[in-house]
């Protein structure tokens, strides 16, 4: 009970602390809406080399969309390294709130925050024309993926910020890892225009497993088809894989997340 | 009858070997004002941290209102009020936002959580900026802020960090004021600051800690008479920072006067104790005018908490620091 109610004050605490920095939002939105707005039209017809009738504005929406979840994450980290310098967390450790929940009501706040921020790309989306072809169920199933990969993914920030204790490590990995495992993966192009090695690269990339169960949800294309009438609708295979790729990331970086906090709290 | 902290050959050591706190003993009354002094890195600190169930401990043992600090850490975290050294608010957060959350915390809430933060507001005196955000308050607002949200949940038992370091005068005076209030009704106050004079003025007793060991203890009475003498401060004209009157100075009284105790160094010229302070004046007065030594000042003075500081830890608390920096300041200065 404490843990629920502890977990809630403390995910109001962020959402305050998040919409009275309104920057933060904006940091981790601009990239993506300059990629949606301005880099899909740059590459407009890159859609016609990934196959005939291809839009890449909705190619590469599922990309984006996991773009934001991936940049976003990145700030959870260096949040709670802020409460540990200064001296914040020491402060709610000489009170009873559950320990656990001092975590959890941030990594709360982080998936809310990747779902708000998720509908503002689809909706400017939406005005570029890209609708699931999956229906709303489509829309939805889009979020939940998101922010299950936002969970997952913001436990490497947290982790990285309480094993250095220091933003600047934790922002310089983000920045490190953003484009490799971005530009390696399917959110942004397709295999088929990739030389082998890099090919090989996507195809372990934990990024693509996510972005090609959102991309089958928007497109309702089967994995490597690409043409924008298809009817297969929800491919459950590339969803589930999808869903046991961010599963096992949640498993290691939370788990190394709880066990880290559990030694800085102790 | 058990104190509210009862500690017993307390020990930390760091993972890196450092030792923190090598086997201290005290116990504190409950509704006892109690100081625990030293210099820096006297294991002030590290012995809060672990009173507040915040750090373990490597042996001994600690309780605080009869709680073991490990066992029971969750019942002693429910009657503790704590202020660290640094001053922890959430700027992003209103005040009251932030004793709100304080409150919620400690298990609190609806119109009893709200009366009480309203309440604690007026007595801090920060219902005008209550619903400002805490970043844009001053220095001497937030730590009242601070103060009042370890407050919220009416602890039986206060340990404060150096409460009123680096705050202006009237905001240090302020917080002493309602530290003397919340101790008058009933609750035990466990204090290190640097500010002897309201030690004295305040705390039942106190302990010195110097290297991680205490190395005095008892109410500021017993131990300004342990000093046995009153010291007379010399001001001397021509003083030097070679010192040159200071050493003819010392010369003089160590010869001449068998019942001088101890001679320091001070800002103006000399501190000399002495048993009887008063009746060596006019012998000084005349040994130095024998000499030649002008003198530019002259006081006696019964020994104070800055005597019995110097006394165990070889130290001054207070003073030295801010002579230090003084003299950073001047060389800085000079060198533009």
């Amino acid at each position: 009970m404490s843990f629920l109610l502890d977990s809630l004050h403390l995910f109001v605490r962020w959402m305050k602390k998040l919409v009275r920095n309104p920057i933060l939002i904006f940091f981790s939105l601009f990239q993506p809406v300059i990629f949606l707005v301005l880099f899909t039209q740059l590459f407009n017809k890159f859609g016609a080399l990934l196959g005939p009738g291809v839009s890449y504005t909705v190619f590469a929406t599922a990309g984006i969309v996991l773009q934001n979840a991936f940049s976003s994450a990145f700030q959870s980290g260096t949040a709670v390294v802020d409460d540990i310098r200064s001296g914040f967390l020491t402060k709610m450790l000489a009170t009873p709130v559950n320990r656990t929940a001092i975590l959890f009501g941030r990594i709360l706040s982080d998936a809310f925050r990747v779902v708000v921020q998720t509908v503002i790309i689809l909706v400017l989306a939406y005005a570029l024309g890209v609708f699931p072809e999956t229906g709303f169920l489509g829309y939805l199933l889009v979020i939940f993926t998101v922010a299950a990969f936002g969970l997952a993914w913001s436990g490497i920030s947290l982790a990285l910020g309480l094993k250095t204790k220091s933003a600047e490590t934790v922002f310089g990995i983000a920045g490190f890892l953003t484009f490799p495992l971005l530009f390696m993966s399917t959110a942004l192009v397709s295999t088929s225009v990739m030389p082998d090695w890099m090919k090989t690269v996507s195809n372990y990339n934990p990024i693509s497993f996510a972005v090609n169960a959102m991309r089958n949800m928007i497109t309702g294309c089967p994995p490597g088809q690409l043409s924008s009438n298809c009817t297969t609708g929800f491919d459950w295979s590339t969803i589930l894989q999808a869903y046991g790729v961010i599963a096992l990331i949640g498993v290691l970086t939370l788990g190394a997340t709880l066990y880290l906090f559990r030694k800085v709290v102790s | 009858m058990p104190g509210i902290v009862d500690v017993s050959q307390l020990v930390k050591t760091y993972g890196d070997g450092t030792k923190a706190v090598k086997g201290i003993s005290f116990n504190v009354s409950e509704g006892e004002f109690f100081g625990f002094l030293g210099p820096n890195g006297a294991g002030k600190s590290t012995t809060i941290k672990i009173l507040t169930t915040i750090l373990r401990k490597t042996s001994g043992s600690a309780s605080v209102a009869g709680f073991d600090v490990e066992k029971d850490a969750a019942k002693i975290r429910k009657i503790i009020g704590v202020q660290n050294q640094e001053t922890v608010v959430d700027e992003d957060l209103t005040g009251r936002e932030n004793m709100i959350l304080q409150g919620e915390l400690q298990q609190m809430h609806g119109q009893a959580l709200r009366d009480r933060v309203d309440e604690l507001l007026k007595i801090v005196d920060l219902v005008d900026a209550a619903d400002k955000r805490a970043g844009f308050y001053s220095g001497g607002m937030k730590k009242r802020l601070d103060l009042a949200t370890t407050l919220v949940h009416n602890p039986k038992i206060l340990f404060l960090d150096e409460p009123t370091t680096g705050l202006d005068p009237q905001s240090r005076a302020a917080i002493w004021a309602y530290l003397k209030q919340l101790n008058e009704q009933g609750i035990t106050i466990f204090i290190t600051t640097q500010y002897l004079e309201e030690v004295d003025r305040l705390c039942r007793r106190l302990a010195i800690v110097d290297l991680g060991e205490i190395v005095a203890q008892g109410t500021p009475a017993d131990l300004k008479q342990e000093i046995g003498a009153d010291s007379i401060s010399l001001g001397l004209e021509n003083t030097t920072m070679n010192g040159g009157t200071r050493e003819k100075a010392k010369q003089v009284l160590e010869n001449k006067f068998d019942r001088v105790s101890n001679i320091v160094n001070s800002d103006i010229g000399l501190t000399v104790y002495a048993k009887n302070g008063s009746f060596l004046v006019p012998e000084i007065v005349r040994a130095f005018d024998d000499a030649g030594i002008k003198l530019s000042s002259i006081t006696v003075s019964s020994p104070t908490l800055d005597d019995v500081f110097l006394k165990h830890t070889g130290k001054r608390i207070r003073v030295e620091e801010v002579t230090s920096a003084n003299y950073r300041g001047m060389f800085s200065r000079r060198r533009r």
